[in-house]
């Protein structure tokens, strides 16, 4: 295999890995959830030996340590480690206070998520009823997460308080020098510095990505929708209904309409997703390609012109777009004026059109982007390839299919499938070109181009149907998690098996 | 301005492979040393450990007398050449040059006057002003020169500094970088892949491979004496020829046979004389090498020394002053590795390919090499005499002279052969001889002695400025074999405990200003055979630092000593006396500690169960999982 | 015969540059023309949508007067404004830390956080767009442009894979040479690496600033229902949201739209260089 693999010539190699890519992709996956138990026994063991830390320090700690599993920060403040101690100290009391005077009241709610939502009082004052607001589930919801946030971080900074009074411990023991506060300030500039540059971006990663996305999780396992929306009333936990309810298997007539939708939602994203990336890369890639080619003149107007389209907002190239091509819009107009059609050309309106259209104009919106990318590579592909195939008696078009294409797929992996993701996830697009119309009665809230990220925003913005919107963001991640995922491993251990031959 | 000390010294990565193993060196202040090996030889991490870039798994590293493996590598007080330059692209050579002096706020005016002396050392005044980018490889490699010496560091690391630049630049830095070595009179090492930078820079070479030292010595004696065939092929242009062949031994000549031709090829055995006689059986293949000037086309079969064989030459390289001519031995083009000859001529005869030649080799500069372990046949220092010997009512005979066995040594009348190790040879017995030669090697004498006319080789680490001596010999170290056998067997002269490293917490009661109190203190020691030896505070430290006070404690250990430091005490670990062996003055006892045969240094005779113990100052210690020698 | 083979190949050579150039010149027509009716509709007299020549019966600067006079626009132009400048200081030191952090720092959850970034970014991030409104809520910062400042700037950590990349490219030996020279970690950064990632800073300030003008989820969310608010997107957005609208202000989007592209175009234009640099040096590395 290897020796095959060397004889052949440099383009027969690339050909060689470009097939491989694909051949391997079922292992690939296979792999990939082969290797899940596998990581799970590994995060066991790292668990497991978080525990063996703990009873170590126990066992070992003298009191200065052992007082640290309570009062936490003392083990290193008794032996003039001020900086952490204090630090774990000051930390410890900012908990017990939370915990006592804000976290317990929202936590010991969650099983229920609140009990009276509000209650009619007749206001003397005024002669009206006015309503008294007591638990909003909301609130309970997103504060005893946060409060379950904070608890993890407390066990977190308590394990690391316990595990370095005990290294400190050892390290007096062993008579080794132990850092003074000043030391300590110093080693924040150079060995723990990525504590200091990561604290605050991984903070506002926590607070605002993580946290959300958890409630978000749960939210799904909820009856959270317009009904049920506080402080008015209240919603309740109702298990794995909404997950039912999308999938179909729901008693309401509604869940069959979902489920379909769902379906249909699904397909066009991917559909959408494939045609979106592969369009404009290719596209794109052929336009590079023009423009480099080898006596071309003007290759910085053409560029300038395509890069200048990139500048622009997209919002307003597709926005301007969306105004153009509607059934009154400046197209149908001039058409119909040349007399060169009867009736408007449905280009948003009817559903198969509309996908058409959306594909095309996406290629208008991203084809200067790929081509200023391919550009790039383009220019990296070593010469001598193109010169051992013209030797080897390719045309152009040979040459094209088996050397820049393989060439430009193989490097470009990573860029493809973040493309191919994005492409997923593409909200702007869609949303502002036809906002996911046109509507069609077999479908619950979703027109015939809504993505699922579209449809996920009308859920939420304008239906309120938050439950079930979560159920399909989990869904979208699930899809997207594992096929990127799959595609990031494979392309790298193609990557890596290069390398080694 | 300073010793850089190396013990002991281990790169080993968290996947297991080692890339350093067990680097031992002095290096003397002002020395040039080189650390010279193929790509991936480890010289290169060596180097990094020492400027602070690696962390080292384990070992002592010293610069001057402070152990630096822990410091940062700017407190190392050295500065390094980078192999890229390393040059920061966005300062003028000024700034580049001034960078670090500004980093350790030395006051501007300073500053000035260090940068402008340093570029005036290295010829780049002119440049000053410039940004690296515009500047040519040579410059740019002189800005990092400047870099490094402005901060007047201790030593001086240059990680193959000359390997970017053209073949004519580089011969015209060496020599630059020689001279400014001896400006400077700081220690320097220099890591490069190019033998012949190595042997014109340095004052001693360090040969790696495969992430171990090969040989440490100076280029003369590199070239002369190779260790090994990786060394003598890796040292010298052209590259030595090696044939396999065998060397057997006859009367007073040594008859070598090659593989490869007929001829063979007689000696006198007073050229070889240091051989190990195993390998002069006539079957134990060796390698014969030769370097290209110690073969010549023969004029005639007249001279001493010379043998003549045939070959076919296949090509010549034209070098102008001279030629080198690349042959087969006759018969063999196709086993081109093990056939292939290179000449060098300078008398300048019309040869052409496919000539049959006649090639003289000058046999007393062979070097030769054991087929299976590669290592030198002919080594500097020889490990052992080989000596036809008797043994006869308790005296031990050789070279018609008589030495007495000690009554640890029961042993039957024979003959035999004797193994006797140079080292076994002791200085202060009863048998008189006489010193014919002395050469100092690394430090160490290797004396040729002539016991009643018989030669026998012996190590000391003093000088003897007598013409006679007299010697004795250890019999622990010796062998004996009759008949196949081994009739007298050396002992293991270092005892081996396995242990683990442990922590104890003790009360002790310590009376302070007269009142008793109960004190708590910790003690760390190691645990073997469930007994516990309190270790010392070097002991303590080196192990925490090779193991880190976490894995200090789960690690296998190998606790080594001595057997003369082994002794029995009152407590310690439980033993049964097996017997007791007496070798002339000293005593020991041959004790078991479970399936473990110890032996144990004793004034008086015991039986049955007794204690032993380990002197704790004199102890090594190794990690097993590793192999890595922490003590 | 020679010379005629040469003449042929010459000959062939000129057709299909012809052709190509027909090519380029067609494409840069698809992607000019739109434009040029959106700047040319923006000095239309008529009510624009409904017209049907693209060159209007009458030009004027009706529309630019309308946009700053009788509309919010200069509002939602300062706010987005506003917003864009905080949130690239923002982000930008976010990317830069992080980056540089992941690519040249090694500590033990170095890999596990770049396989969580990674992972997070799969997450629609809409999905969490919910949960951060109702914090937003609480605190009294919905239709609040701090809020949207935050919301933006919040998780500028998981942009750093392009910055990473870069970073990666500059040798270690740099790195090593300073530590040798007597600087610490953070000292590396200051004075070594950042000076030497001009491209990338750039490139990281401007999509960051370029960003929040195009962006619509989240703005549109968190401004619901306070005009004073909006975004330019999400203003101009609520111009053409239903036709009667729409077919009044068409010609002062366009207006607006012209004036909203003029300062990125040419912001864009005069960094274009490590705009391109950035792109693909980032999306080739794996």
């Amino acid at each position: 295999m290897n020796l095959e693999y060397l004889k052949m010539s440099p383009l027969e190699k690339f050909w060689f890995n470009f097939k491989g890519f694909f051949k391997r992709l079922p292992a690939a996956f296979s792999a990939f959830f082969k290797a899940i138990p596998k990581k799970l026994y590994k995060l066991w063991l790292a668990f497991s030996g978080i525990f063996i830390n703990i009873g170590k320090a126990a066992k070992d700690g003298d009191w200065k340590t052992r007082l640290s599993f309570g009062a936490m920060g003392f083990g290193l403040i008794a032996r003039k480690q001020y900086l952490r101690g204090i630090f774990y100290l000051v930390f410890e009391i900012c908990f017990v206070l939370y915990m006592v005077f804000f976290g317990w009241k929202y936590l010991s709610k969650m099983g229920s998520l609140g009990e009276t939502a509000r209650v009619e009082v007749w206001d003397e004052g005024l002669g009206i009823f006015t309503y008294k607001y007591y638990d909003n589930s909301l609130l309970i919801l997103l504060y005893s997460l946060l409060t379950l946030f904070i608890m993890a971080g407390f066990v977190f900074v308590w394990y690391h308080n316990v595990k370095g009074s005990y290294l400190i411990q050892q390290f007096e023991e062993a008579k080794l020098k132990l850092p003074d506060v000043k030391d300590e300030l110093r080693s924040y500039a150079n060995e723990n510095y990525h504590k200091s540059l990561l604290s605050i971006p991984l903070l506002g990663l926590v607070v605002f990505t993580i946290l959300p996305i958890f409630f978000m999780v749960f939210i799904a396992f909820t009856n959270f929708d317009k009904v049920h929306y506080p402080p008015k009333e209240l919603f309740q936990w109702v298990g794995m209904d909404n997950f039912v309810n999308v999938l179909g298997g729901g008693i309401s007539a509604n869940s069959k309409v979902f489920a379909y939708t769902f379906a249909e939602v699904l397909l066009w994203t991917i559909v959408w997703a494939l045609f979106a990336t592969f369009t404009n890369y290719i596209l794109g890639m052929i336009v590079a390609i023009l423009i480099n080619k080898k006596g071309v003149r003007g290759k910085k107007v053409f560029r300038t012109i395509l890069v200048m389209t990139i500048a622009v907002p997209q919002f307003v190239s597709l926005m301007f777009m969306s105004q153009l091509l509607s059934d009154q819009g400046l197209l149908n107009n001039i058409l119909l004026n040349l007399g060169w059609i009867s009736k408007p050309i449905p280009f948003l309106t009817n559903g198969t059109a509309a996908k058409i259209t959306v594909i095309v104009v996406n290629m208008w919106i991203g084809i200067p982007y790929s081509m200023l990318i391919c550009t790039g590579i383009l220019m990296n592909i070593p010469e001598d390839l193109y010169e051992s195939a013209r030797m080897d008696g390719a045309s152009p078009v040979r040459a094209y299919m088996k050397i820049t294409l393989p060439y430009m797929l193989h490097i470009t992996t990573p860029y493809l499938i973040t493309q191919f993701i994005g492409n997923l996830n593409n909200f702007n697009v869609i949303f502002l070109l036809t906002g996911g119309n046109p509507s069609s009665l077999d479908m619950q809230f979703a027109g015939k181009t809504d993505l699922l990220i579209t449809w996920l925003y009308k859920l939420t913005v304008s239906e309120s149907q938050f439950g079930l919107a979560s159920v399909i963001g989990i869904f979208t991640f699930v899809i997207v998690a594992v096929l990127s995922l799959v595609l990031y491993n494979h392309s790298k251990s193609v990557k890596n098996e290069e390398d080694f031959m | 301005m300073a010793d850089v000390s190396l013990k002991h010294i281990y790169k080993v990565y968290s996947n297991g492979t080692k890339a350093v193993n067990d680097f031992n060196m002095e290096i003397e202040d002002k020395e040039f040393i080189v650390f010279v090996g193929p790509s991936g030889c480890g010289k290169s991490t060596t180097l990094r450990m020492i400027a602070g870039l690696e962390d080292i798994s384990a070992g002592e590293l010293k610069i001057g007398d402070t152990i630096v493996n822990d410091m940062e590598p700017k407190d190392r007080d050295i500065a390094m050449v980078f192999q890229n330059y390393a040059l920061y692209p966005h300062m003028t050579v000024y700034e580049n040059i001034a960078f670090g002096l500004r980093l350790r706020k030395l006051p501007k005016d300073e500053i000035h006057s260090r940068v402008i002396e340093a570029a005036e050392i290295l010829g780049i005044t002119d440049y000053l002003g410039k940004k690296p980018k515009e500047m040519s490889g040579g410059q740019r490699q002189r800005v990092a020169l400047g870099r490094a010496i402005v901060r007047e560091p201790k030593v001086m690391l240059l990680d193959e500094p000359l390997s970017n630049l053209d073949a004519k630049l580089r011969t015209q830095m060496r020599a630059e970088i020689a001279k400014l070595h001896k400006k400077l009179g700081t220690t320097f090492i220099y890591v490069t892949h190019d033998q012949v930078e190595a042997m014109t820079m340095g004052t001693r070479i360090v040969v790696m491979k495969n992430g171990y030292v090969q040989q440490i010595d100076t280029p003369k004696n590199l070239y002369n004496y190779p260790a090994n065939k990786f060394v003598a092929g890796f040292i010298g242009t052209p590259q030595m020829s090696f044939f396999e062949g065998t060397l057997k031994k006859d009367g007073e000549y040594v008859i070598i046979k090659f593989d490869c031709s007929d001829a063979d090829i007689k000696v006198p055995y007073s050229l070889l004389y240091k051989a190990k006689p195993s390998s002069l059986d006539g079957k134990t293949k060796v390698y014969i090498g030769f370097r290209a000037e110690d073969v010549s086309l023969a004029e005639s079969n007249s001279e001493n020394n010379l043998a003549v064989i045939n070959a076919v030459v296949s090509h010549r390289e034209e070098l102008g002053n001279e030629t080198l001519i690349y042959a087969y031995l006759c018969g063999f083009q196709e086993e081109a590795g093990s056939s292939r000859i290179i000449i060098k001529d300078n008398c300048g005869k019309e040869i052409n390919s496919g000539d049959i030649i006649k090639v003289a080799l000058d046999i007393g500069k062979a070097h030769l090499f054991d087929k299976e372990t590669e290592n030198s046949v002919l080594p500097r220092v020889p490990e052992y005499n080989y000596l036809d010997c008797q043994i006869k009512d308790g005296k031990l005979i050789f070279h018609g002279t008589a030495f007495e066995i000690p009554s640890a040594i029961k042993c039957a009348n024979t003959n035999g052969e004797l193994l006797l190790p140079s080292n076994a040879v002791t200085f202060g017995g009863k048998i008189k001889a006489e010193i014919v030669s002395c050469e100092e090697i690394n430090g160490i004498n290797l004396f040729s002695l002539a016991v009643n006319g018989g030669r026998l080789f012996a190590l000391s680490h003093e000088k003897i400025e007598r013409n006679t001596v007299n010697i004795g010999i250890d019999f622990k170290k010796i062998t004996v074999i009759a008949d196949g056998e081994n009739v007298i067997a050396p002992i293991n002269e270092v005892n081996s405990f396995n242990c683990t490293f442990v922590k104890r917490k003790t009360k002790r009661r310590i009376e302070q200003n007269g009142k008793v109190k109960n004190k708590k203190t910790i003690e760390f020691g190691f645990l073997t055979e469930d007994v516990f030896f309190s270790a010392s505070d070097d002991a303590v430290q080196k192990i925490f630092s090779a193991l880190g006070v976490k894995k200090a404690y789960v690690s296998t250990l190998k606790m080594e000593c001595g057997i003369h430091d082994t002794v029995v005490s009152d407590t310690g670990i439980p033993a049964k006396v097996e017997s007791v062996l007496e070798y002339g003055e000293d005593k020991f006892l041959k004790c078991k500690i479970g399936d473990n045969t110890v032996y144990v240094k004793t004034d008086r005779e015991y039986d049955g169960d007794i204690f032993i113990a380990p002197d704790m100052d004199k102890i090594g210690v190794v990690e097993k999982e590793r192999e890595i020698k922490i003590i | 015969m020679n010379n005629r083979k040469f003449r042929s190949k010459k000959g062939k050579e000129r057709i299909t540059n012809i052709i190509i150039y027909t090519v380029l010149v067609l494409i840069s027509l698809v992607w000019l023309i739109p434009f040029l009716i959106l700047i040319i509709q923006s000095f239309s007299g008529g009510s624009g949508m409904a017209s049907n020549s693209i060159f209007p019966k009458r030009w004027t600067f009706d529309n630019y007067i309308k946009l700053f006079t009788e509309t919010k626009f200069l509002t939602w132009y300062g706010n987005t404004m506003l917003v864009s400048v905080v949130v690239t200081i923002v982000q930008t030191i976010i990317v830069l830390m992080t980056s540089y952090a992941l690519s040249r720092l090694r500590f033990k959850m170095r890999k596990p956080l770049m396989n969580l970034m990674l992972i997070l970014g799969m997450f629609p991030g809409f999905l969490s767009m919910t949960a951060v409104y109702f914090v937003l809520k609480e605190i009294n910062l919905t239709q609040n442009l701090f809020g949207l400042i935050l919301v933006y700037s919040a998780s500028s950590a998981m942009q750093y894979y392009i910055c990473k990349g870069f970073f990666d490219t500059i040798p270690r030996s740099l790195d090593e040479a300073a530590r040798i020279d007597g600087a610490s970690r953070h000292t590396v950064f200051m004075k070594i690496i950042l000076p030497l990632a001009k491209p990338i800073i750039i490139y990281t300030i401007l999509t960051a600033f370029i960003a929040p003008w195009g962006e619509y989820m989240f703005s549109s969310f968190i401004m619901l229902g306070d005009p004073e608010k909006y975004t330019v997107a999400v203003g101009m957005k609520s111009w053409l949201d239903n036709s009667v609208l729409a077919s009044e202000y068409f010609t002062v989007f366009c207006a607006a739209a012209v004036v909203v592209s003029i300062p990125i175009t040419a912001l864009f234009i005069w960094l274009q260089r490590y705009y391109v640099e950035g792109v693909t040096g980032g999306s080739v590395k794996g």
